[in-house]
């Protein structure tokens, strides 16, 4: 059994892969893992030293695929992506295709992944600092964000093309970003500092955003279970309209599905409009 | 009046328009510029209310203060809602500060009648210009038209405006007549022709302007008069082939405050605006006619989506041989959508298809099964009549309640 360690990072799996594949090296004999390895029928044998004889060719468009399944974090994050090389690279491409079990899976980390970059551009939220703070740390926007798969390095270029020349970071429990309005600094390990500074973050005009959601929200189409379909709970803690969506459901479920207006402005006093050259009641 | 009770108001206002859609924008980005924001073509929902929809463009009005009546509005004149106005300034410091939040991907801007059509259409106008020339915005806008107004405004606006609209409201002229009386069908569809030739003006020169590269799109209550589905996929038929729209929006009458008795005050029927949804999908993705999906005056089944329903009443097509049926057909299948067939079609250019790979592909094989042929499947259920089948398959319907004097 050879065992491996490629840091979670793809190009350092690459190079192991192919050393593996040109000795023709079967997936069964070959295990990655993060840090000590604690399997004890494992009897690690090394990674052999320069190429084998075995000349591959794969198709170029799995290289793509892999590089996007391997920011899966899940079981086997690894050692999948050898065993569909290995089968492409011995002729059988069916085992990149949805239809085939082995395929499929890995088709279904990608969507998992792509998945995860759209909750990414969607669900952030920036919080704008204060000028004279901005001033001295030469930031303007600063967010804390979890993720679920390791995307942030390969989508977050998305945030440079939507605020043009604004300065931002965005922090998460394991790595984080930051754009000073020309170029990325990504950290694979994000400094404290950063999260610090995403978490703390002073939010004077923060209750406009709030007030839209409970707004434009119509109670009488009540239907919590298509929201938590497409924004699971797990983002809402970070979301400043997270905290409404259980008071919001209460409420509508609770008699106000009667029509679609939000009590605060149904307790307002209304206007009825009496148009130019008439007068009295209508 | 403080910006933020403004906020609330003119956004209550505004919740009663379906459409939130932020895609088909051409590719912008702001890397590196002054300004800010950017679009590549596909829209992001930012949030979802409570009421499972979208969040994906600040969607205000710009007043809720109008001259018109129509009765199925919970602005119209005769209610009794607080009222209010944004200056453009404020609407435009609203949409950067949310845009910079991430909070939005645009802004989808509508307003009351005041003064007149062509007043109103200006101030709508006034609002996309200092966004896109002083503020040098670059994310979507998309700006209700106002029917009425003086076709060089509209042109105006779709220069500026990534998306505009014109909505219908009600399906007939009957109906418009009856509802809403200073609203006329024949000026509804001059201004959609309006944008639809700015459109055509433009196409095919890669240099001109861009007009309304996202397209137009309209929308239809459902559920505030008696017309039947039939009509309106007929017109919904019609206004994709006339006018070239992107989108045909359903909005399932939702009861409003201060209710006049001229519409209904009763829970929005949200399943036949599903089903109307599906049959429009059915009609701009998988080449469906209105006339396919309805073949005579009535509504959509409620309990069987019409992609069963077409399957069913067609069962001379069935049962479809996976391995062979062209993808056009093989979309026709109940359960099986348009990525899985380009799944199919790529998987049987290797190998023969079995039913397994169906399971693997996540195919919804309950309603699939009675339709399929695989290498290794034949249907026992290819000689039960159709109506047995829809039993079978029938969604369990929520139960109806007794109305108290019926």
């Amino acid at each position: 059994m050879i065992a491996l360690d490629c840091g979670n990072d793809f190009a350092t799996w690459r190079e192991q892969a192919r050393t593996l594949l040109s000795h023709n090296i079967d997936p069964c004999d070959v295990v990655w893992a993060q840090g000590l390895m604690h399997d004890l029928l494992a009897l690690p044998t090394p990674l052999p030293t320069g190429r084998g004889s075995f000349r591959a060719r794969i198709p170029a468009a799995l290289l793509g695929q892999l590089e996007q399944a391997g920011r899966y974090r899940g079981d086997q994050r690894w050692s999948l992506l050898y065993e569909v090389l290995w089968r492409v690279a011995h002729g059988d491409r069916t085992a990149m295709l949805a239809g085939d079990r082995l395929g499929s899976e890995l088709q279904r980390r990608i969507k998992q992944v792509s998945r995860e970059a759209h909750h990414l551009h969607a669900f952030v939220r920036f919080v704008p600092l204060p000028p004279q703070l901005a001033e001295h740390l030469q930031l303007d926007l600063v967010a804390f964000h979890e993720p679920a798969h390791d995307i942030l390095h390969s989508a977050s270029e998305h945030f440079a093309e939507r605020l043009g020349r604004q300065r931002w970071l965005i922090a998460t429990p394991e790595d984080g970003i930051r754009y000073d309005g020309n170029a990325l600094d990504y950290r694979k390990q994000c400094p404290e500092q950063w999260q610090q500074w995403a978490q703390q973050a002073d939010d004077p005009d923060g209750e406009l955003w709030p007030t839209y959601y409970r707004h434009t929200f119509n109670p009488a189409r009540v239907n919590p279970g298509a929201l938590a379909q497409h924004m699971p709970g797990r983002f809402w803690r970070h979301l400043p309209e997270g905290a409404l969506i259980g008071q919001l459901v209460g409420q509508a479920q609770r008699g106000k599905q009667r029509d679609g207006q939000a009590a605060e402005v149904a307790s307002q006093g209304g206007k009825r409009i009496v148009p130019r050259g008439q007068s009295g009641p209508l | 009046m403080q910006l933020i009770a403004k906020l609330g108001i003119l956004a209550d206002a505004a919740k009663y328009d379906a459409s939130c859609a932020s895609s088909g924008a051409p590719k912008r980005s702001s890397k590196g510029r002054d300004g800010l924001g950017a679009t590549n073509g596909m829209g992001i929902c930012h949030s979802y209310t409570p009421d499972g929809r979208c969040v994906s463009l600040l969607k205000v009005l710009l007043t809720n203060f109008c001259l018109y009546d129509c009765q199925y509005c919970v602005n119209r004149r005769t209610s009794n809602v607080p009222r209010a106005r944004f200056t453009p300034e404020e609407v435009v410091r609203l949409t950067l500060d949310f845009y910079r939040r991430n909070c939005i991907s645009g802004l989808f801007l509508s307003s009351g009648i005041i003064r007149s059509a062509d007043y109103t259409m200006e101030q709508l106008i006034r609002v996309a210009r200092l966004l896109r020339e002083e503020h040098e915005f670059r994310g979507y806008i998309h700006l209700k038209t106002i029917p009425d107004a003086d076709p060089l405004l509209i042109e105006e606006a779709g220069r500026l405006a990534d998306r505009l609209s014109v909505n219908i409201e009600l399906p007939t002229d009957e109906s418009l007549q009856l509802l809403a009386p200073e609203k006329k069908a024949s000026t509804i569809r001059l201004a959609m022709g309006t944008i639809h030739q700015g459109q055509l003006a433009v196409a095919g020169e890669r240099n001109a302007p861009r007009f309304t590269p996202a397209g137009q799109s309209t929308q239809l209550i459902v559920g505030a008069d008696s017309t039947d589905d039939h009509t309106i996929l007929g017109n919904a038929q019609a206004l994709y082939q006339g006018y070239a729209l992107k989108r045909v929006y359903y909005s399932a009458f939702s009861p409003i405050p201060d209710s006049p008795s001229s519409v209904p005050l009763a829970a929005p029927p949200l399943l036949r605006e599903h089903r109307l949804y599906q049959a429009d999908f059915l009609m701009r993705g998988y080449g469906y006619s209105a006339g396919e999906l309805l073949r005579e005056a009535g509504n959509l089944a409620l309990d069987i989506d019409p992609k069963l329903a077409w399957a069913l009443a067609n069962r001379e097509v069935f049962p479809l041989d996976v391995n062979r049926a062209e993808p056009a057909l093989l979309a026709r299948i109940p359960g099986i959508g348009l990525r899985s067939v380009q799944r199919l079609v790529a998987l049987r250019r290797e190998r023969r298809i079995r039913y397994d790979d169906l399971v693997q592909l996540r195919c919804v094989l309950d309603k699939a099964r009675p339709f399929i042929v695989t290498s290794d499947y034949r249907p026992p259920e290819a000689e039960v009549r159709s109506g047995l089948l829809r039993a079978r398959l029938r969604e369990p319907q929520a139960p109806q309640q007794m109305g108290l004097w019926a």
